[in-house]
Parts: C-alpha cells; structure tokens; sequence
C-alpha cells in the first residue's frame, strides 16, 4: 500500500519488501519513532496522534505523484500511525525505490519532508513528570 | 430555516475552544470565508492568534482564497500548522 493511515503498528519490514518489489538499484526507508524526551520536568511516554483523514490522503497521494515524477521513484510509501504511540514504536514510514541510490535518498527526504509540511496531522505529547532525585537524608544532630 | 455551517477544529484550535466541531448561522446566500474567520475570533478570543497561522478547508478543500462564499451545509475545517512525523 502506498499511502496509509493507521492505528496498528507500522513494519519497517513490510515497507522494505513493499518497495523492493518494485523495478529499480536502489530502495531507501526512513522510519521516525518517537523519543522519550525530557519537557522541562515532564518526560515523553507517547505521543498523541491526530488527523483529518480525507484532505490527509488527498495530501499523501499528492506527495507520492509529485515524488514520482521528481526523482522517478517507480514505488513510493507513505505510512502514518495515529492515536497514542508510545516511545520507542514507529510513529512514520517513508519510503523510495529508484534507479540510483542518489534519486532515492532524495526522494526519501522529500517525502518526509513534504509529509510534515502538507499532511493535517497533530501530535501532543504525553508524559510524566521525572522524578527529582532524593536528597540524602542529614545525619540526626548530635552526633 | 438553512443549515448551519459544521466547524471543525484540530489540535490547538479545538484545545482553546474546548470543542471539536462547532455549528455556526450563516445568512442564506452564505458569507465569506474571511468573515467566518472574523466571526469566530469574535466568539473565541483565544482562538485569535491561531486563527492567523492556520489553513482552512470548505468541505474537505484547501482555500486558496479566503473570498470564497461559505454556504450552509458546508463544513469548514480550522487547521493549524501541521505536525507529523
């Protein structure tokens, strides 16, 4: 599947055999999982996906035509989760088969790229707060 | 009586109402999407700031224009800058 919006998880596994089916020397897959990064004092567990569906696809398809024409990617993905996706899992899958590798890793960034830029899709993040560290107790007075 | 105009609202812009979707009078021969635009930070003051960065959609289309006329019945979707990936 090309373009695909999806609350089950994502296989970097099953975009790379999607695209390695397709004619051309060069297959190139960028995967973003999300980061357990540190907010102030709040730590990221998951991040909240959101999105408005149909000018979404719309927009996924519209990056995937003009990728295909810009670099000659003869197969292109577009993968996206949604809802909560908690750190560590894979949150987007991009990817390109073209004739070269230089054609491929361009059309890679561009689509990831462009997804960001053109694509209704929010995150928000969700986490707790770190725990501060414990001071060590003061030895009792008087001794 | 016409149909009221279904607002849709995404990520901050739904946060700062408090409500995902929002149904809003139009007149009968519509109004511009500008005007929409105004009336909503009229109603929702907090929502103003967002309002300015954001892209709107009449029934799942980008507006290029925001003279384009909102007729009743339509959706018009708030969106404000993406953030995927």
């Amino acid at each position: 599947m090309v373009v695909r919006l999806s609350r089950a998880r994502l296989s970097i596994a099953s975009a790379e055999a999607w695209l390695a089916n397709r004619p051309g020397g060069a297959v190139v897959v960028f995967a973003g999982r999300v980061r357990a990064d540190r907010r102030g004092r709040t730590t990221v567990l998951a991040l909240d996906y959101e999105v408005d569906r149909v000018p979404a696809l719309a927009q996924l398809r519209a990056i995937e035509r003009d990728a295909s024409r810009r670099f000659g990617a003869t197969g292109v993905v577009l993968w996206h989760r949604l809802g909560r996706v908690p750190t560590g899992e894979v949150a987007v899958v991009v990817g390109a088969t073209c004739a070269h590798r230089a054609e491929a890793f361009g059309a890679a960034r561009y689509l990831i790229d462009q997804l960001k830029l053109r694509v209704p899709i929010w995150k928000e993040e969700r986490g707790r707060p770190a725990r501060r560290p414990r001071r060590p107790r003061a030895p009792p007075a008087g001794r | 009586m016409p149909r009221p105009v279904r607002v849709y609202l995404f990520a901050t812009a739904r946060q700062l109402v408090g409500r995902a979707t929002l149904t809003w009078t139009v007149p009968e021969q519509g109004l511009s999407a500008r005007k929409l635009v105004e009336e909503l930070g009229a109603a929702h003051p907090r929502l103003v700031a967002t309002l300015r960065v954001s892209r709107f959609l009449r029934n799942d289309r980008y507006l290029t224009d925001l003279t384009e006329t909102i007729l009743p019945g339509d959706g018009f979707a708030v969106h404000p800058p993406y953030g995927g990936g």
